[in-house]
């Protein structure tokens, strides 16, 4: 172990003193998480719109829309407030005046109608596209089918001869209290996400981790071509020294890339990563994926500089496909299953989970057990080669 | 009774192959304390493969290395403390100054502070490197950076030292400053196994030397014994120009002459009685627009033996 640490230490002193590790594995990164935080707008909070809501009808069903269905989505925790207006033109121009994000349009009859099982017309009014008119259409479209749903009960309560009214009325209560939970629960999810600079700074760190981790992944290549590897293994020290220097270097290099990022992230750009513990074993097990696909690449290739460039496209394809530059909240639902074969999107998802309130360590262990799992197997893997490579000579 | 200490290192039966080709089959010697042996042969004979094997770098097919009288077997880390190795090609860190190279290597055979510092200290004298001691390594010269492979080669104060062509690409004046230093190392009571394709290396430092080619060691022992093997012929060095693989051929048919070895620049002739058959050499070896420019006799030497031995030139 001690000709393991003085190893490492060589390494460590040749890697910070070359200002080419720096730039890549600290002063890059942290460039572009303070540029992309300031450039790039805030898609990442809260979603909050107005509904302006034009009620012509004023009856029960109505009511229920408004009062029940979207009235649950306002308050401290909800994602919009309603207000309302007096006609469709005064909504109209709200909407193109940005003072609401949308508007529904209740004519007047539509309880009677409904109640009758007639066919009824609720309008949105929105500007094409957008998020907020979306999720107008969302609600009505939800409310539509459980009024369906309502209508035949009523055509059934009709011909039994029952109580119309009051079997309707319950009915559109039921169906709106049903519909609440499964809207306010996805837009809850959405709220789980980070700040734009806590983003920014996480993903840019997860992605030149892996810049950092090559320089310690790289050491034998590097050490064969400029000679020194018959040295090392002349001296009286195990061979499996000479590679366990290389991995301790390199989670050397990716831990301190990663925490100066954090710091600096944080300071500079106002991130906020989560609670310090949490983190703290976030970034560990982090690095030691990095590492070990940083090994495992090594483990395969010829020279340092093919398990350089190999590397770099690696870590790459993975950013990308691991939402380093748009969150996966924002990507198809199949991209964002695709993501989790990256260590980018667990680490991401991690750090999402810890900015939601009172999140804490056991939020995020699935993703640090993962985290560990691709670094052990591939670090196995890739140090398995190297020293398969180191007795077969 | 008397306990006759053990070689510093005593290999037999060394064997490696690459693939197809077998690189060493059977090479073993003995080196005393305070002997140097010096393994010489043409580029590609064996000669760094079978260093390898002997300092535990290489795993051997077969063979068996003792150190001190220890097995040096794979995995044993110990014995190798008694070992000082310096590479043919430079292994050192060019981003790295002198001093922090000498004390990383330092460290990896346990030394360590107040005794690692002392050390560093006069490992940097005796390779004359004090007073660029600090320098980043790749602003050094050529020869100031051989003289520091072999300064590290040092550090752990070996019993035995295995130089690999510590020579090779070295300036004149460094060259015979290395050569002194090793020397030097071998009246302190260092043994030492020294590889080269220079004969006059060879001639000027080792105790005893063993012929390599083609992986097997086929003549060992003083120069005088190896010279005796050639017998009573002289070595004519022809400087000529011209087709001389033809004159070659033709001096080959000449009386006394044993073997005629072409090489750039001239034709290297073993023959008995070179003065009493030297007008003959000269005519043959001037038929076909051969020109002759200078023509030398001279005492068999290593070179003179390898070519009689093998039929070719050690720089083949």
């Amino acid at each position: 172990m001690r000709a393991a640490l003085v190893i490492a230490g060589r390494i460590l002193r040749q890697r910070l003193r070359d200002r080419s590790a720096i730039i890549f594995a600290i002063l890059t990164p942290l460039g572009l998480a303070i540029a992309f935080s300031s450039i790039i707008p805030d898609f990442t909070g809260s979603f909050h719109t107005t509904i302006a809501v034009v009620d012509n009808d004023r009856g029960e069903v109505s009511g229920i829309l408004v009062n029940d269905v979207l009235g649950g989505l306002t308050g401290p925790d909800g994602i919009l407030d309603v207000t309302s207006l007096p006609d469709a033109a005064t909504a109209r121009q709200a909407v193109v005046d940005g003072d609401a994000g949308a508007a529904i349009v209740v004519p007047a009859g539509f309880t009677p109608s409904v109640q009758t099982g007639s066919s009824a017309e609720l309008t949105i009014l929105a500007g094409g596209g957008t998020i907020s008119g979306e999720v107008a259409r969302a609600i009505v479209n939800d409310f539509a089918n459980a009024i369906g749903t309502v209508q035949l009960m009523v055509a059934t309560v009709d011909v039994s001869g029952g109580a119309a009214d009051a079997g309707t009325v319950a009915a559109a209560q039921q169906a709106a209290q049903a519909a609440s939970p499964v809207t306010v629960q996805d837009l809850t999810a959405e709220r789980r996400q980070a700040g734009i600079a806590t983003f920014y700074g996480a993903s840019m760190a997860i992605m030149f981790v892996f810049f950092a981790t090559q320089y310690g992944a790289l050491a034998l290549l590097a050490e064969r071509q400029e000679g020194t590897l018959s040295r090392l293994l002349a001296a009286p020290i195990p061979a499996g020294s000479i590679l366990l220097g290389g991995a301790l270097a390199a989670l050397a290099l990716g831990f301190i890339s990663m925490i100066v990022l954090e710091g600096a992230t944080t300071a500079v750009a106002g991130a906020d990563w989560g609670p310090p513990l949490p983190v703290l074993l976030l970034i560990v097990s982090a690095v030691i994926a990095a590492a070990g696909i940083s090994l495992f690449l090594a483990g395969f290739a010829r020279t340092a500089e093919d398990a350089g460039s190999i590397n770099a496209i690696v870590a790459l394809v993975l950013s990308a496909i691991g939402g380093v530059y748009i969150p996966l909240s924002q990507a198809p639902e199949a991209l964002a299953r695709v993501a989790l074969i990256t260590p980018h999107a667990w680490f991401l998802r991690a750090i999402d989970t810890l900015s939601g309130p009172g999140a804490g360590l056991a939020d995020i262990v699935p993703s640090i057990l993962v985290l560990l799992g691709m670094g052990a197997v591939t670090g196995g893997i890739g140090l398995a080669r190297a020293r398969r490579v180191l007795v077969a000579r | 009774m008397v306990v006759q200490a053990p070689p510093v290192l005593a290999c037999s039966g060394l064997a490696k192959r690459f693939g197809a080709r077998q690189a060493v089959d059977g090479v073993g010697f003995t080196i005393a304390h305070g002997e140097t042996y010096g393994l010489l042969g043409p580029n590609g004979a064996g000669k760094t493969t079978t260093i390898s094997m002997v300092c535990g770098i290489l795993a051997r097919d077969g063979g068996e290395v003792l150190i001190d009288g220890s097995p040096l077997d794979p995995g044993t880390t110990s014995v190798k403390a008694a070992i000082g190795y310096v590479p043919q090609d430079l292994a050192i860190y060019p981003d790295l100054s002198a001093r922090e190279n000498l004390a990383f290597f330092g460290r990896l055979y346990g030394l360590r502070g107040h005794e690692l510092r002392e050390r560093v200290d006069e490992v940097l004298g005796v390779i004359d490197l004090v007073d660029r001691a600090k320098e980043r390594t790749a602003n050094f010269s050529g020869g100031m950076k051989r003289r520091l492979n072999i300064g590290i080669g040092l550090l752990n104060r070996p019993r035995l030292l295995i130089l690999d062509e510590p020579t090779v690409g070295v300036d004149p004046q460094s060259r015979n400053a290395i050569l002194d230093s090793v020397a030097a190392l071998s009246a302190q009571g260092m043994g030492i196994l020294y590889t080269t394709h220079y004969m006059e290396e060879a001639e000027r430092l080792c105790d005893r030397v063993g012929i390599i080619d083609e992986g097997h060691i086929i003549a060992e022992g003083t120069r005088r014994e190896l010279v005796a093997l050639v017998g009573g012929v002289d070595k004519v060095s022809l400087a000529a120009s011209g087709d001389v693989a033809t004159a070659a051929g033709v001096l080959r048919t000449v009386d006394g002459v044993r073997e005629a070895t072409p090489h750039e620049g001239g034709i290297d002739i073993l023959v008995t009685e070179a003065r009493k058959h030297l007008p003959a050499l000269l005519q043959a070896a001037s038929r076909d627009g051969v020109v002759v420019k200078s023509v030398e006799v001279v005492e068999p030497d290593l070179e003179a033996v390898f070519l009689h031995l093998t039929g070719k030139a050690l720089r083949d």
